[in-house]
C-alpha cells in the first residue's frame, strides 16, 4: 500500500468520533442490561446493537487515520488485531467487574492498544506519529463491539450468561468475524486516492448495521423470536437506508456512472 | 475471583514462549502480499495475518483433537505443529500449481542469486520487471517451518489457557486473540513481506521477539486471571 491511500481532510475529527463511540456504545450496552433486566425482557437488546454501530465508526476511523500512512501489511491486518485486542481484555473485564464490566474491558483495552501502539513505534521503529492514538481508539472499539454484540444476543452484561450463550454456543466466532470485517472493510473498500471521510463512514454504518444483524440471528434462541426480530428489523432498514445514502456518496465522487445494458444474443 | 498461585507464573511463560514462536513463525513463512497475488512477487499471493490466521486456526483443530485423548502437553504441541505444517504445505503447493500450470512462470527468488538448498541459479528465470514469482524450494522449506513454528506457539497457548479455565471455547478464543496480535506486530517487523530465511528483511527478527515479548506477556497476565465460569 503506499503513502497516498487515505483521502481528504477528515469533516470530524478521530479525537469526536471517539468521544461518540465510547459513550454511544457504552450508553447502549447498559440501556439494553438495564431495561431488558427490569422489565425481564429482551427486546432491548437492538439498543446495545446501536451502540456497537457508533463504536466500529470510531474504529473505521482510526483504521483510516493509521493506514492512510502506509503500513505494508493492508487493512484487514489492523482490524484483525482490533479484535484480537478487545476480545481478551473484553472477557477479562466482564469477568472481574460485574456491573463495571463493560466500562474495565473498554479502559483496558485502550491501554493495551495504546502500549501496542507504543511497541510498534519504539522497538519495531515503524515510526507512525498516530500510531499510538488509533491502536487505542481501535482497542476500544473491539472491546465494545465484542462486548455490544455479546450482550445483544445474551440480553445483559451477566458473565455467566455471556458464556453460556455467547462462548460456549461457539457464535463467538460469528461476532469475531462480522466485528472484525465492519471495522476494517469500509477502508479497505474505498480506499485510494479519491477517498474521502463521508463515503467511507457511510459504508461502516452499513457494515455496523450488518454485524448487528448478524447478532440478532444468533439472539433467536436465546431472547425468544420476538427481539431477535426485532433487533433484526432495525438492522435491516438502517442498512438498507445506509446502503442507499452510500450508493448517492459513490455516485456524487465517481467521474460517471453508466449502465452498459446487458450482454448481447451470443454473447455468454 | 481472582486467585494468583505459582502455577500461573508458568502458565503465562508458556503464553510468552508460545506468542514467540507465532511471531518468529510469522518471518519464516513466505508472504508476497498483493504483487504475488500478480505473480510479480515471491511468495503466496495473500497477508501475512491471513496465512499466519490460517494455519494457526488449522493448528489449533488439531490441538484440540489430541486435546481430546491426553493430557500430554509435547503431543498437543505436535499435533498443532503438525496440522499447521500440513495447512501451510497445502496452501504453497497449491499456490504453486496457479503459478506455474495457471500464471506460466517458474518459482523463483529473486532475494539469493543461488537457492541455498537445490543450489539452483536464480536471475535467469526471474521475468523482467517482477522481483520473483511463485514458492521456490527455499521458500517452501521456510514455509514449513514457519508452519511448525506457529501451530505449535498456538497449541501451547491453547494448551495453558485449557489448564487455567477448562472451557474450550473461552481458550480456543483467547488463543486465536494471543495469536493474532502476535502475528500482526511480527507482520509489521517485515513490513508485510517475506520470501524466507534466505530473504535480507529475516535479520531483523530480534526485534520481533522484543516486541512479542512484551505484548505476549501483558496480554497473558491479562488472559489467565480469567474464569471460565461453572
Amino acid at each position: 500500500m503506499s503513502a497516498a491511500a487515505g483521502g481528504g481532510i477528515p469533516k470530524i475529527e478521530l479525537k469526536q468520533l471517539t468521544i461518540y463511540g465510547i459513550i454511544g456504545g457504552i450508553l447502549g450496552i447498559y440501556l439494553t442490561s438495564y431495561l431488558n433486566g427490569a422489565l425481564v425482557t429482551g427486546y432491548f437488546a437492538f439498543l446495545a446493537g446501536l451502540g456497537v454501530i457508533a463504536a466500529i465508526l470510531m474504529g473505521s476511523e482510526a483504521v483510516r487515520t493509521v493506514c492512510a500512512y502506509g503500513i505494508g501489511t493492508g487493512v484487514p491486518s489492523i482490524g484483525l488485531m482490533a479484535m484480537g485486542m478487545g476480545l481478551v481484555v473484553s472477557l477479562f473485564g466482564l469477568s472481574i467487574g460485574g456491573i463495571a464490566g463493560p466500562i474495565i474491558g473498554v479502559v483496558l483495552a485502550m491501554a493495551f492498544g495504546y502500549l501496542i501502539g507504543l511497541i510498534a513505534n519504539k522497538v519495531i521503529k515503524m515510526n507512525i506519529p498516530v500510531m499510538e492514538v488509533a491502536l487505542m481508539t481501535l482497542g476500544g472499539a473491539g472491546a465494545i463491539t465484542l462486548i455490544g454484540l455479546s450482550v445483544v444476543i445474551s440480553g445483559g452484561i451477566d458473565y455467566q450468561q455471556i458464556l453460556d450463550t455467547v462462548i460456549n454456543t461457539g457464535y463467538i466466532a460469528v461476532i469475531f468475524i462480522a466485528g472484525t470485517l465492519a471495522i476494517l472493510h469500509p477502508f479497505n473498500a474505498n480506499l485510494g486516492p479519491d477517498e474521502t471521510q463521508d463515503r467511507t463512514l457511510v459504508h461502516t454504518i452499513s457494515t455496523g448495521a450488518l454485524a448487528m444483524f448478524v447478532a440478532g440471528l444468533a439472539s433467536l434462541p436465546f431472547l425468544g423470536s420476538g427481539a431477535g426480530v426485532l433487533t433484526m428489523l432495525i438492522a435491516a432498514i438502517i442498512w438498507i437506508w445506509s446502503f442507499m445514502w452510500y450508493f448517492k456518496l459513490v455516485k456524487r465522487d465517481a467521474s460517471g456512472v453508466l449502465g452498459t445494458g446487458l450482454l448481447p444474443p451470443g454473447g455468454m | 475471583m481472582i486467585a494468583f498461585d505459582a502455577n500461573m507464573v508458568v502458565y503465562i511463560l508458556e503464553i510468552v514462549i508460545g506468542g514467540l514462536f507465532v511471531g518468529v513463525g510469522v518471518h519464516f513463512v513466505p508472504v508476497g502480499g498483493a504483487p504475488a497475488a500478480m505473480a510479480q512477487a515471491t511468495g503466496v499471493g495473500t497477508g501475512t495475518v491471513q496465512l499466519a490466521a490460517g494455519s494457526g486456526l488449522t493448528g489449533l483443530l488439531s490441538a484440540g483433537l489430541m486435546m481430546s485423548v491426553t493430557d500430554n502437553m509435547l503431543m498437543i504441541v505436535i499435533s498443532g505443529a503438525v496440522g499447521a505444517m500440513i495447512m501451510m504445505d497445502a496452501t504453497m503447493i497449491v499456490g504453486n500449481w496457479v503459478y506455474i500450470y495457471g500464471v506460466g512462470v517458474p518459482p523463483v527468488s529473486a532475494k539469493t542469486d543461488y537457492d541455498p538448498i537445490t543450489k539452483d541459479p536464480q536471475p535467469p528465470y526471474i521475468s523482467p520487471g517482477t522481483v520473483g514469482h511463485g514458492i521456490p524450494t527455499v521458500s517452501y522449506v521456510s514455509g514449513t517451518i514457519g508452519g511448525l513454528l506457529g501451530g505449535a506457539g498456538g497449541s501451547l497457548i491453547y494448551y495453558s489457557l485449557m489448564n487455567i479455565n477448562e472451557n474450550p471455547g473461552l481458550s480456543g478464543f483467547f488463543a486465536i486473540g494471543i495469536f493474532v496480535v502476535n502475528a500482526v506486530l511480527a507482520s509489521y517487523n517485515i513490513q508485510g513481506t517475506i520470501e524466507g530465511f534466505h530473504d535480507p528483511k529475516f535479520k531483523r527478527v530480534p526485534k520481533a521477539i522484543q516486541a512479542c515479548a512484551a505484548a505476549s506477556l501483558i496480554i497473558g497476565i491479562i488472559a489467565v486471571l480469567i474464569t471460565g465460569g461453572v
